[in-house]
């Protein structure tokens, strides 16, 4: 057993936990240890709650030393972007409209993460209200990543992706609306799992934008995310827009050779006026699927640009209607970028939204029929690495909005499919940032995204890589 | 489908309810400008009968999720 238990992955100490190899108290403190000595530099956390975490890891060491185990991470510590109720806890959703907001139900993913037997560590900073790809955030100051502290961590699951990289948590909870799980996993070298639209319950997640958002987890390795995967999908009586029907063992799909599937690489779009890194990087994690026995080919897809602009549309009026009474009453709580984007949804036609809504599904056909012949396409997450926190600094200038859809450029037009898309770990520039690529499947076929994933972890480091606090 | 004009940005909060000053509705009007851009190849040549609850069939297809299975 290692010295020091936070850094095991999910599966392994989850593993160690429940064979006594390792008891949930000395894990759970392993992780506070690392949460004391890195807080002050990433400010990954909105709130910690040791006390309560030991206590809960006690009654779970308790309650195996009476040969009752009491899920698949029985006594593993994790947090979760503070966006996902717990009854009867604080949830501020990353605002100062919701700071002293208190839950009155848990919501269903994270339900059934405490059901599988995890503990709570405390909760992670976010963009506020989900609305914002950098981790700036006006209420509670910027996010850090722990590869690099004056650098972005990317949002809106900012504290998720700083918080797994440092190994403060083995995994959290995050949610994509327009990237807003990938962007972290890439800028902070982790792996991230935007799930199909329905895959996983919405239920008690603080909503954005209800035909775009998606629950997933943030993560060190394609198998620990297959691991929360299969503990979270499924139908949901509170979400009717959650699919009913099986959920597959993504962990055995995680353990598959992609020997012979065929991956496809974007001819534009997705390839156009990248950073030199990360196009170096995406030649040669394409090379390492080649060598792992993937079959690499070219795919036109549909204009993307297009699928861009149709995602805005959607999200802009849907957040607007979220947030309107706040908007009459209270405008003066938003941050200021922020209340400037929900402002941007007012001044949209009714028409225009459903022209954007309607378009959805021909444009989902055109795309399948793009794809037919490949089992994944792979692309880049970001066409640049972390920018500074500094130079990424945008507030509500005159060309905030168009700064911030240029960094989500290729994290939009997934969400606006609802596709899967897994971001993982693929290299690091020159100047030590980390660089993630997205591999992006067939609605509900995560399974498939994961086996490719895990595949190039096997066959690479990058995800294992950890960042030095000096 | 063209973007609006910060004068047609401002009138249409002031019917949704929430009024905003010129400077904001100016905003507003670069902000999402480029989204009616990007958008207007596709606007105006929907088919009549066509749903938003198109694209949850489309999405449930047979092939699709076959590849759950």
């Amino acid at each position: 057993m290692t010295a020091e238990p936070a850094l095991l992955s999910l599966t392994s100490v989850a593993q160690a936990i429940a064979q006594k190899r390792v008891s949930s108290r000395e894990v759970t403190q392993s992780c506070l240890d690392r949460i004391a000595k890195w807080q002050p530099r990433l400010n990954a956390f909105m709130a910690i709650e040791a006390e309560a975490a030991l206590k809960a890891a006690d009654a779970a060491d308790a309650k195996l030393s009476k040969g009752h185990l009491g899920g698949a991470l029985h006594g593993v510590p994790l947090a979760h972007k503070d966006m996902y109720y717990d009854a009867g806890r604080v949830v501020t959703c990353g605002s100062k409209i919701r700071h002293d907001f208190v839950a009155a139900s848990t919501s269903t993913a994270l339900q059934r993460l405490k059901d599988a037997g995890t503990i709570r560590l405390g909760s992670l900073q976010m963009a506020e209200f989900a609305y914002g790809p950098t981790g700036h955030n006006a209420h509670y100051g910027p996010v850090h990543n722990p590869f690099a502290f004056d650098h972005i961590t990317g949002g809106s699951s900012s504290g998720s992706g700083s918080a797994v990289a440092a190994r403060l948590t083995f995994a959290a909870l995050g949610s994509d609306t327009g990237g807003s799980i990938r962007m972290p996993a890439h800028f902070c070298g982790v792996t991230g799992l935007k799930t199909t639209y329905g895959r996983i319950s919405r239920a008690g997640a603080m909503p954005l934008s209800q035909s775009l958002d998606t629950v997933g987890p943030l993560a060190r390795s394609a198998g620990d995310c297959a691991l929360l995967l299969g503990l979270m999908a499924g139908a949901d009586p509170q979400d009717p827009t959650a699919i009913a029907g099986p959920v597959p063992d993504y962990a055995a799909a995680a353990r598959e050779s992609i020997k012979g599937l065929r991956i496809g690489v974007p001819t534009a779009f997705y390839v156009d006026d990248l950073d030199s890194e990360v196009a170096r990087i995406l030649d040669e994690t394409i090379a390492v699927l080649k060598r792992e026995g993937a079959h690499i080919v070219e795919v036109e897809l549909p204009d993307q640009r297009q699928l861009t602009a149709a995602c805005q549309l959607v999200l802009a009026v849907e957040a607007a209607a979220f947030h309107k009474r706040w908007l009459i009453e209270r405008p003066q709580d938003y941050g200021p970028q922020v209340l400037m984007r929900l402002q941007n949804g007012l001044a949209i036609p009714g028409v225009s939204y459903l022209e954007a809504m309607r378009w959805r599904g021909p444009a989902l056909a055109a795309h399948n029929a793009a794809v037919a012949g490949v089992d994944a396409v792979i692309a880049p997450v970001a066409p640049v690495a972390a920018p500074t926190i500094a130079e990424s600094d945008v507030g509500n200038s005159p060309d905030a909005e168009s700064v911030i859809q240029r960094l989500t450029r290729f994290t939009r037009p997934i969400n606006y499919l609802g596709l899967p898309s897994l971001a993982i770990p693929a290299g690091f520039t020159r100047g030590g940032l980390p660089v993630g690529m997205q591999l992006i499947g067939r609605s509900f076929d995560e399974a498939r995204l994961l086996r490719i994933g895990a595949a190039f972890q096997r066959a690479s480091d990058f995800h294992e890589r950890l960042p030095k606090l000096s | 489908m063209t973007r609006p004009s910060p004068k047609e940005a401002k009138a249409m909060a002031d019917v949704a309810g929430v009024p905003v000053n010129a400077e904001v509705a100016a905003r507003i009007a670069n902000s999402i400008g480029p989204a009616f851009e990007g958008f207007a190849a596709v606007a105006g040549t929907l088919p009549f009968d066509l749903e938003p609850a198109s694209f949850l069939l489309v999405q449930a297809a047979k092939d699709a999720r076959k590849a759950s299975t």
